[in-house]
């Protein structure tokens, strides 16, 4: 097919008169059955060059993506022109999943989009055996590379698969963000006979400013007073999920529209937001960078960092997101530069975590390695002999399949973690040079920080771009710079805000007449977890009092007038009687009568030993009785204790109780630490 | 390697096709210097013209190339899981099975998983009864302890009885094995199960020549039979009916001209033992000696087995001409990757090589120890 013809099948099936040239060039060399890499900036239609030739071919086209938003939306444009387009994901149910396999294997499908990881869904696997496939698509390709940003290792995969395909087949690698190191990684991967076709990064619609402050409040505080002064709706980026929740609460306090967005809420609210950003629903979305990936929305007319990213790459390809539309757009990063007693600056530290935390230690690995020498282990049989989070077990796991020195085996519908015989060593060099590497890249993000030439111009540099003229459009060159300087009257609105703002716990679950709780504060974000941490472990004496104030608070705030009949309280494993006496004082406030009948029938460890909910779990399952069971039934019931991390025993008391007769159990606790595991 | 995967599995597991015609054509591909993935990319006529491919052959890989990205995911879990896809012209590929069956019946793909370098050992097969005899199953320990002791592998086909006990003897005395299974590898989950430690140390590797998904059926049990025969050096029959898989294999592995010992029976016992020795079968006694006169084509035929200048053997006697070694120092200077008590072993059994008394025990070749007493006198 030449290029008129296919700009007249364009024009019917699509609606568009004409492809871009390099447009063309990519979809030329698909239909010869070949292979290509495209490198070019969001919104340039890198998805066409896919979604076109897919239309022409006479079997099915797969895309790999990573991002269930954009599957989603590019879904929903190819049906609308009429294009039979489907996709597989977790969004999914199981159900709904199977049907569009079937749809594939029936030939119902041209275009079918599918996340990296069902590589390893046996189903999947086996329903490919059947499929009449034309063409390989993996979107989002920097993630293929260890070198590019978000490194999935479910890519790993698909790079094999990719180099096990024939030969005429046509593949198509595409992403936005390349570095010049990261695009020969992929070129080598997917094969020596690909060619890369890259386009201009340059985005020059963006008006880029770095707000530089002394604290975190001196955050809250600015857009407090100015967020409602930036034209249009956006997003609002916070290193950590438990941001977003403080954020949100505090433009919900000051009754700016706005709403909160992580991957720990479930898939129905996530689509929610989703599409409430998509609507202009709120001023702006308060997010980690899992938002906004892959949602084709053209007008996102601001984007604020509140905390910097690993590299700029990263800040790169999460600015890129918004103006897409090629009007102007707000770029904002703040950066807070007060230096801690060691000189570090403060928001050095979260992105340098990251990269600490990044891997294991050596122990760790070995602990699994050993485990999986033992004996054939699931993923959650690991965690319980290793002790580890599943977190690190992850990561721990994807390193050492990797490296081939463990496999994951499937027997019938589980999961086996495999020691190889002949396995090599552990090989922690690649570990070190990829820290080296993530050390350079944020060093580089802060060089953008306090850059005085044009912003856009280091981007495009430090991307392999080639920028011929002079850019001009952030605070360094024809911008006026933003300076912070909080007003008296914001400042007490957020100290005011501090004392009313409570963290849920969310505890509620089937079977169980347990409610969703409240606790007075988080551990880590104020006082209240160095004063609980004296009393605990420094022998610093009873719970102070500005707790049993605060507390009180927040019961109120929760539970407002509802009448309880009982407060009973969780016994200690090892902190004497301080929760006991704490909760006598709320008994005494509330004229609530209390009981000290929950008590504890076997021998538990303290919950902080254990690192994942199951082992902490099996700690406390079958632990707790109540001793008089009249007393409680029938009895709504506060249950009191003092730190809430995975809520793994609350939850175990609330069963408890339930068996025993109580309608409710309300939790009411003091501090709620921040990052428990899953 | 790795990227002619799917094209292997694509001719492998093409229908209607005899395993001698696939064979004939990567004979071919060698001979002229192309790969699997140039044929599969030929034009229809080459195929006609220099692979001599009928019509209906022609239409057959026509419909298998557009199998080949489907196999791509297939080989790609495959991989990922741990399981070895080996082409017959591997490296890796069992050098006994492709000698023993030829291009006529060599299985132009296998799979395995675990340790590869077992393939390469002396091997041993012990056949027999789903449901044999105590005798039978004592014959059989006899022979795997025999083997085990003298580094071979036992071949088991991972059938109740005979080839059970020959897998468990094989692992109590330490030795190592090959299962051959009757099914596709994918499906032998409880085996990977059971199996799990001594695959992990290298002392057991399995083996299946069917399509992994494969489960197991009469038919497939049958069609591995010639596999196990394929797969040993030596082959033992402790037990056979007179009809049934064992009868059928030993029948195929004579007409095919292997050499195959079977136990002679007691007066008493009823099985098909004495008809398959009076077919052509050595017959041995209850610890695989051979009875009478053939025991002189058994050592003959040791005596003539060719020297190979790679083979181990060849050059641990060739190192031992050239000097006095204890079997570490041998290890080490050879760089064998067989363990010293095995190289002891080999050496006290070849009457060429005299031991040096001493602590370690010294080894000299026969040759050698001439000429440096002529040394020794020529100095006096």
């Amino acid at each position: 097919m030449d290029r008129q013809q296919a700009e007249i099948k364009l024009k019917q099936i699509f609606g568009f008169d004409r492809f871009y040239d390099e447009q063309w060039e990519t979809i030329d060399l698909l239909f010869r059955g070949k292979r290509v890499l495209l490198i070019e900036k969001t919104g340039f239609g890198k998805s066409l060059c896919f979604q076109f030739p897919a239309t022409q071919f006479d079997g099915l086209t797969i895309i790999f993506s990573p991002l269930i938003a954009l599957m989603r939306d590019q879904v929903k444009g190819l049906k609308e022109n009429g294009i039979n387009a489907k996709f597989i994901n977790s969004e999914q149910t199981a159900e709904e999943n199977s049907q569009t396999i079937q749809d594939a294997i029936n030939g119902k499908l041209k275009i079918l989009y599918i996340a990296p990881e069902r590589q390893e869904n046996q189903e999947w696997i086996q329903a490919t055996r059947q499929m009449n496939l034309s063409m390989i698509v993996i979107d989002e390709a920097h993630t293929i590379s260890v070198w590019g940003h978000d490194f999935r290792p479910a890519f790993r995969r698909i790079i094999n698969l990719i180099q096990l395909l024939p030969k005429n087949m046509p593949v198509l690698a595409t992403t936005a963000t390349a570095t010049k190191r990261v695009q020969v990684d992929i070129e080598k991967q997917i094969s020596n006979d690909i060619t890369t076709l890259r386009g201009r990064l340059i985005r020059d619609n963006f008006n880029l400013y770095v707000i530089s402050v002394k604290s975190e409040d001196e955050k809250l505080i600015w857009l407090a007073e100015n967020l409602n002064r930036i034209e249009g709706t956006g997003i609002i980026y916070t290193g950590t999920r438990v941001n977003t929740e403080i954020y949100s609460r505090w433009f919900e306090y000051l009754k700016i529209n706005a709403t909160e967005y992580n991957a720990g809420l479930d898939g129905e609210t996530r689509k929610e937001v989703e599409n409430g950003l998509m609507s202009n629903k709120w001023k702006a979305v308060i997010s980690t960078n899992a938002l906004g990936m892959g949602i084709d929305k053209p007008d996102i007319r601001f984007l604020i960092h509140t905390q910097i990213p690993a590299s700029p790459i990263h800040y790169y390809q999460e600015i890129g997101r918004a103006g897409r539309d090629g009007k102007p757009t707000t770029i904002i990063l703040f950066y807070n530069s007060s230096k801690d007693d060691k000189g570090i600056e403060e928001d050095y530290k979260l992105p340098k975590a990251f990269i600490d935390g990044d891997r294991p230690s050596l122990n760790k690995y070995n602990k699994v390695i050993n485990a999986v020498k033992s004996e054939q282990f699931g993923e959650r049989q690991i965690m319980k002999a290793t002790n580890l989070k599943q977190t690190q077990v992850r990561v721990i796991k994807a390193d050492l399949i990797e490296q081939g020195i463990i496999k994951e085996v499937i027997y019938g519908r589980s999961k086996k973690y495999e020691y190889q015989f002949a396995a090599p060593e552990l090989n922690t060099k690649a570990f070190e040079e990829l820290r080296e590497l993530k050390l350079k890249e944020l060093e580089s993000m802060l060089e953008y920080v306090n850059l005085n030439t044009s912003r856009m111009e280091f981007l495009c540099e430090y991307l392999g771009d080639t920028i011929p003229d002079k850019i001009e459009n952030c605070d360094n060159t024809n911008l006026q710079r933003i300076i912070s300087n909080p007003q008296p009257d914001t400042i007490n609105l957020l100290s005011d805000f501090r004392e009313t703002y409570f963290p849920e716990l969310r505890v509620e679950s089937r079977g169980s007449n347990i409610v969703n709780g409240i606790a007075a504060s988080y551990y880590g974000v104020s006082n209240v977890g160095a004063a609980l941490s004296r009393s605990k472990y420094q022998n610093g004496g009873d719970f102070p009092d500005f707790l049993l104030k605060l507390t009180l608070k927040a019961f109120r705030k929760q539970y407002g007038q509802e009448l309880f009949d009982l407060i009973v309280y969780v016994p200690p494993t090892e902190s004497g009687d301080l929760v006991k006496n704490f909760a006598e004082k709320i008994s005494r406030v509330l004229k609530v009568p209390i009981s000290h009948n929950l008590v504890k029938i076997g021998k538990t460890q303290p919950q902080k030993v254990f690192e994942n909910g199951y082992l902490k779990r099996d700690n406390v399952e079958g632990m707790f009785a109540f001793n008089n069971p009249e007393q409680i039934n029938g009895k709504n019931v506060i249950l009191f204790d003092d730190i809430f991390d995975s809520g793994a025993t609350i939850k175990e008391i609330g069963k408890m109780l339930t068996n025993n007769g109580a309608s409710k159990i309300a939790p009411l606790i003091i501090a709620r630490t921040v990052g428990g595991d899953i | 390697m790795n990227e002619e995967l799917s094209y292997w599995l694509a001719l492998a597991h093409l229908p209607k096709l005899r395993t001698n015609k696939k064979n004939e054509i990567i004979v071919r591909l060698f001979e002229e210097q192309k790969t699997i993935i140039d044929f599969f990319h030929f034009e229809p006529k080459q195929w006609k013209d220099n692979y001599e491919l009928n019509q209906n052959e022609i239409l057959l890989f026509q419909d298998a190339i557009k199998e080949l990205s489907n196999y791509a995911f297939m080989v790609e879990d495959l991989l990922e899981q741990g399981y070895s896809i080996l082409p017959i012209t591997s490296p890796e590929y069992s050098p006994i099975l492709k000698k023993n069956l030829g291009r006529t019946y060599a299985p132009t793909l296998i799979y395995t998983k675990g340790n590869k370098a077992i393939m390469k050992e002396k091997s041993v097969a012990i056949v027999g009864s789903r449901n044999a005899d105590k005798v039978s199953l004592d014959f059989t320990d006899n022979i795997a302890k025999t083997a085990s002791k003298n580094y071979k592998v036992i071949v088991s086909g991972f059938a109740k009885g005979v080839d059970k006990q020959a897998l468990d003897s094989a692992l109590k005395y330490k030795g190592q094995s090959i299962i051959v299974l009757p099914q596709g590898i994918s499906t032998f989950n409880s085996g990977f199960k059971k199996y799990y430690k001594h695959i992990i140390d290298g002392d057991v590797m399995v083996l299946s020549t069917f399509y992994p998904k494969a489960t197991w059926s009469v038919g497939l049990a049958m069609a591995r039979n010639p596999i196990i025969y394929g797969l040993a050096t030596e082959i033992f029959v402790a037990e056979s009916s007179s009809k049934g898989g064992t009868w059928s294999g030993v029948v195929d592995g004579l007409r095919k001209g292997r050499k195959i010992f079977v136990r002679k029976p007691d007066f008493n016992e009823k099985n098909a033992n004495n008809e398959l020795i009076q077919k052509g079968a050595i017959s041995v006694d209850a610890k695989g000696n051979v009875l009478s006169y053939e025991q002189q084509t058994v050592l003959s035929q040791k005596i003539v087995s060719e020297t190979d200048p790679n083979d181990v053997e060849y050059k641990i006697i060739e190192l031992l001409k050239k000097g006095v070694f204890t079997s570490k120092q041998i290890v080490e200077t050879l760089k064998l990757d067989w363990s010293s008590r095995k190289v002891s072993t080999f050496l006290k059994e070849q009457s060429e090589i005299i031991t040096v008394k001493g602590k370690p025990l010294k080894y000299a070749h026969k040759e050698r120890t001439v000429q440096s007493q002529k040394t020794l006198f020529d100095l006096k």
